[in-house]
């Protein structure tokens, strides 16, 4: 699957023009086409007692909006590329739903929306939320490095984490639709502690060269198409080890597979996905199993 | 007999505000939400004149213009685009996409940086069409 279209959905908390333009590296692989998406939240214009609906109040939001979104469409028209926008008023989830339905994109950029501590409870993840609806990829970009520089090529260089579930074969097949911009990618897998559970030394080195191997032969796919690949086998807590992967081998983000259920076993489900789409400092490239794919 | 136009806009107040222009001027408006949608009624409907926004869901008026262009059917249909997006934006948009490989297009018969009056609109509506 190629990205041509993105939606870009925007609270102007997080994401701004710049964090777009440190995605203009996509153009290299057909990317053309940007829908800005920004919701007004229903509370912000809600009825009030002896005030009803706040129509003024919605204008205004719209209107400060569009004209954001005027000044950024104005830039990438005149580089030729084709842009749309929506400014809705409504629930943030269910409205990046139904425009990323509607107009067909092919990547979801996003910045990192949480709920409540006390509605995340009842409510779950809106991250996860997101993944378990759709079945287009999602970035959760975060473009400001922990140096305030700006990440300006987060398709560099990236740590594409598996656990050797059907979602992250899947993962490894949309990566390799960006041999154009990607220069090198970090293949890494994280064994937990539990998988070293035998006292035999034998069978722990066993489980090591066989995660080894698997690990090479992604590899090996990444180079068969010119992309420069590394391996490695960390071992810990999920989370913790990728971020540390992250910065250890100065990646550009962190891509994994989700299966878009609710499962335990999934690594990358769950709070694996979570904690790193809302917490890694680094840009977070999340990609349902069943995401098309060019050779599908 | 009154003449169909074509309002291409995603905004509701503009969209109100067009309608009533063109119906107090004796036109028949028809209506389209994006280029998408205003591109298969241009087809169908065959209007006297297209009023055009730039910045939409689906199709921009950018693709739309030119896709009108590039129809020998349609290519003659005077447009005039009403839009925030800046004049010189619009045509160095289409500069770019020349450049890309495609054909060049004219210029629109009229452009009109929102926000507009409707005594100035129904103005330029009238030279184009009557």
């Amino acid at each position: 699957m190629k990205t041509k279209k993105m939606l870009f959905v925007t609270q102007f908390e997080e994401l701004w023009f710049d964090a777009l333009q440190s995605l203009m590296d996509l153009r290299k692989s057909g990317f053309n086409h940007v829908v800005f998406l920004h919701v007004i939240e229903r509370d912000k214009v809600a009825m009030r007692r002896g005030k009803g609906y706040l129509k003024d109040q919605e204008v205004k939001l719209r209107e400060m909006a569009n004209v954001r979104f005027i000044d950024w469409a104005e830039d990438l028209f005149v580089q030729g590329m084709e842009v749309g926008a929506y400014i809705v008023v409504g629930d943030i989830l269910p409205k990046i739903i139904s425009t990323a339905e509607e107009e067909g994109v092919d990547l979801i950029v996003t910045g990192r929306h949480r709920r409540p501590k006390l509605e995340e409870l009842y409510a779950g993840s809106e991250t996860l939320e997101l993944l378990r609806r759709t079945s287009t990829p999602v970035l959760v970009h975060k473009y400001m490095l922990p140096s305030g520089k700006i990440n300006e090529k987060p398709f560099e260089r990236p740590l594409l984490a598996l656990d050797w579930s059907p979602a992250s074969e899947n993962a490894v097949r949309y990566l390799l639709g960006f041999k154009d911009i990607i220069k090198k990618v970090v293949v890494i897998h994280v064994a937990g502690e539990k998988t070293f559970k035998s006292d035999s030394a034998m069978e722990i080195q066993a489980i090591r060269k066989k995660n080894r191997q698997k690990l090479e032969e992604v590899c090996d796919a990444f180079r068969d198409v010119g992309i420069e690949a590394e391996s490695h086998l960390y071992v810990g807590a999920t989370c913790e080890q990728l971020e540390k992967a992250a910065q250890e081998r100065e990646a550009t983000m962190i891509v994994g597979g989700t299966t878009g259920k609710k499962s335990l076993k999934e690594i990358f489900l769950g709070n694996t996905a979570k904690k790193l789409a809302e917490r890694s400092v680094f840009p977070t490239l999340l990609i349902p199993a069943n995401t098309r794919h060019e050779d599908s | 007999m009154a003449k169909k136009i074509l309002a291409v806009d995603d905004d509701p107040d503009i969209i109100i505000f067009v309608k009533t222009v063109l119906e107090e001027n004796g036109y028949i408006p028809l209506i389209a939400r994006n280029g998408e949608t205003g591109m298969a009624m241009v087809r169908e409907e065959k209007p006297a004149l297209v009023i055009l926004d730039i910045l939409m869901p689906k199709q921009s008026g950018i693709r739309m213009y030119r896709e009108m262009r590039f129809d020998e059917s349609l290519k003659n249909i005077p447009v005039v685009i009403l839009s925030g997006i800046a004049k010189r934006t619009f045509l160095r948009s289409q500069e770019a996409l020349t450049e890309f490989g495609d054909q060049s297009v004219p210029e629109p018969e009229a452009y009109i940086e929102k926000p507009v009056e409707p005594e100035e609109l129904a103005e330029v509506i009238k030279k184009l069409v009557d």
